[in-house]
């Protein structure tokens, strides 16, 4: 693995709570998928990547640029897709002209030049037909798209995704799922998001994220390897489990150490990921 | 439709379409070079947009690079934004046109902020013209210098520019987006708050001693900006002035000038706008990271 992004030791306290604690991560070129539960520090890991916000210790660099310097954070920038965790829009702005409005936050400021590549950016999100409507008439669909092609625009190098999944219908979340993809050729992307699903379906690699530390970082396929051995299926839900739940077959899926001769099942992404979390949090609890 | 706007041969070229004029060849051999001029490239711009022949036949004569660089030119002008009358007015006052759409998104331009400004100036000058008390219309110079401050503190930040996180980490300097906004801001402020001031013309001069304290609070307001967030510093900053004001009433004579509309009031007025613009310069990379605390997304996740 080529890292493109790289970051050591990143910490930050709020209050008395580490939001981010002694944090090491390396990104690639494609699609890293960032899981967490509620209030894990995944936000403010991605706002401290996007330099929304200075971290108190530690240091990263995207794409060989040093945000720690002036020069250097401006290099990053203009490296930079960030589509916040709530994206806000000037609502009687048309799509167009609030791309048209990033793109000049951009530096882009020859006109022709700057309204090719809003276009651009609104056919690759399929925006093409609706590009004139005023963003409050658009979906809620629609607006995470325009904030995407917001996020695009510029053809960045590096694309931070903060939970851009959540709100949507599952045809949507789909369609959301291919941009994504796409955007991920040739790019690193940064995708934080509560479904494993995501995870699974489009990311090479993974990292989880608890308490404000990194909990793992590898292939999906290696946190799915996680649960090997460790689920499997009773008629009812075993005492020995660290969690378990009744399935559609009516069955009892049980993740943790199976007691001997247990029917064991095919461990998914989402049995990896409770595990590591399941571990975790008892290490740090004990 | 004169005949020189036929083409070259007169024949019409369109084929059993309904369209008897077609652009001429010089025209589409000027079109192809970017040389041809408005009226009759709009006129082309136009009829090639509905005419496969003519489109034929510009493909013909050019070299694909500059074709497609016509289509771009036209497919632009019909995408491109249509602008509100602030931007347009902006433009034609030479603002470049991406500067004009960052300031149009700026909430005091637009028409709900400044409508409500001038209604508020509307009503206090008509009272000072109605009582007239004193030597100075007080009311009128206590309010004049807090619509600027708040005009700037609403343009700027989190809580009132609904891009705010994306625009921090753009490119382009958070100082740098924050006095583009300021100065048009304070230009128009001070522009209406001029208007009402020529409201109250029995008043002469002393009308303007509203100026000075406004720069200051506006100055103050912004470096303190800084190191306090976009909410808390304005509204300490405006706070202030109402309680020096309170302060200078119950220590002055009725009939008496208030301290700070007095020459030496208006002095140090201007030496706070001075010092407080100074400390802002050298605070201004404090303008490029994010004022939104990080409570605010712990909390959110925790919802």
């Amino acid at each position: 693995m080529i890292p493109t992004v790289s970051a050591s030791g990143l910490t930050l306290r709020f209050g008395g709570t580490r939001a981010l604690d002694d944090v090491s991560v390396r990104l690639a070129e494609g699609v890293t998928g960032l899981l967490g539960p509620n209030g894990a520090g995944k936000t403010t890991l991605l706002r401290v990547l996007a330099t929304a916000v200075p971290a108190d210790r530690g240091s990263f660099t995207v794409l060989g640029h040093d945000p720690g310097t002036t020069a250097g954070r401006l290099d990053v920038r203009r490296a930079l897709g960030y589509l916040p965790q709530t994206p806000g829009f000037h609502q009687d702005f048309s799509a167009f002209e609030f791309v048209d409005y990033v793109a000049i936050l951009k530096e882009l400021t020859d006109r022709t030049a700057r309204h090719r590549e809003v276009r651009r950016v609104l056919e690759a999100v399929d925006l093409s037909d609706v590009r004139g409507k005023r963003i409050k008439r658009l979906s809620g669909g629609m607006r995470q798209r325009v904030a995407l092609a917001a996020a695009l625009v510029g053809d960045p190098g590096f694309l931070v995704l903060d939970e851009p999944t959540v709100g949507l219908d599952p045809e949507q979340r789909m369609r959301f799922r291919e941009l994504i993809a796409q955007a991920g050729e040739g790019r690193t992307v940064l995708l934080s998001t509560h479904q494993t699903e995501d995870v699974a379906m489009l990311c090479h690699r993974v990292i989880v994220m608890a308490g404000g530390r990194i909990r793992f970082e590898g292939t999906p396929a290696e946190l799915t390897d996680r649960a090997a051995g460790r689920v499997w299926s009773s008629t009812e839900r075993d005492p020995a489990a660290r969690a378990g739940w009744r399935t559609g077959t009516g069955a009892f899926r049980n993740v943790g150490d199976p007691p001997e001769g247990a029917d064991l099942l095919e461990p998914t992404l989402e049995d990896g990921y409770l595990l590591t979390l399941d571990g975790e949090t008892a290490e740090v609890a004990a | 439709m004169s005949d020189d706007r036929r083409t070259s041969d007169g024949n019409d070229m369109s084929g059993g379409s309904r369209t008897t004029w077609h652009v001429p060849q010089e025209d589409l051999l000027a079109y192809t070079q970017g040389e041809l001029t408005p009226p009759r490239l709009w006129s082309a711009d136009t009829h090639l947009a509905a005419c496969a022949r003519c489109r034929e036949t510009l493909a013909a004569l050019s070299d694909p690079v500059a074709l497609d660089a016509g289509w771009e030119r036209l497919d632009a002008e019909l995408d491109a934004p249509r602008p509100g009358p602030v931007e347009w007015l902006l433009v034609r006052l030479g603002v470049a046109d991406h500067t004009a759409r960052l300031l149009t998104a700026a909430p005091a331009l637009r028409r709900s902020w400044l409508g409500a400004i001038v209604a508020l100036l509307v009503m206090t000058v008509a009272a000072a013209n109605a009582v007239r008390a004193g030597a100075m219309p007080t009311l009128f110079l206590a309010l004049a210098p807090l619509l600027p401050l708040a005009g700037v503190a609403v343009s700027y930040g989190p809580a009132l520019d609904p891009t705010y996180e994306m625009a921090v980490v753009s490119p382009l300097h958070g100082f740098r987006l924050l006095m583009i906004r300021t100065v048009a801001v304070l230009t128009v402020g001070l522009g209406v708050n001029g208007l009402a001031t020529l409201a109250l013309p029995s008043y002469g001069l002393r009308a303007l001693a509203w100026l000075l304290p406004a720069l200051a609070l506006t100055a103050t307001g912004l470096a303190l900006t800084s190191r306090l967030g976009p909410v808390l510093a304005p509204s300490l900053v405006g706070g202030g002035w109402i309680a020096l004001l309170t302060v200078a009433r119950a220590t002055t004579e009725s009939d008496a000038t208030l301290a700070p509309f007095t020459a030496a009031g208006q002095g140090v007025s201007g030496a706070v706008a001075v010092l407080a613009a100074g400390l802002l310069y050298l605070a201004r990379d404090r303008f490029d990271v994010s004022h939104l605390p990080l409570t605010d997304f712990t909390d959110r996740n925790a919802a």
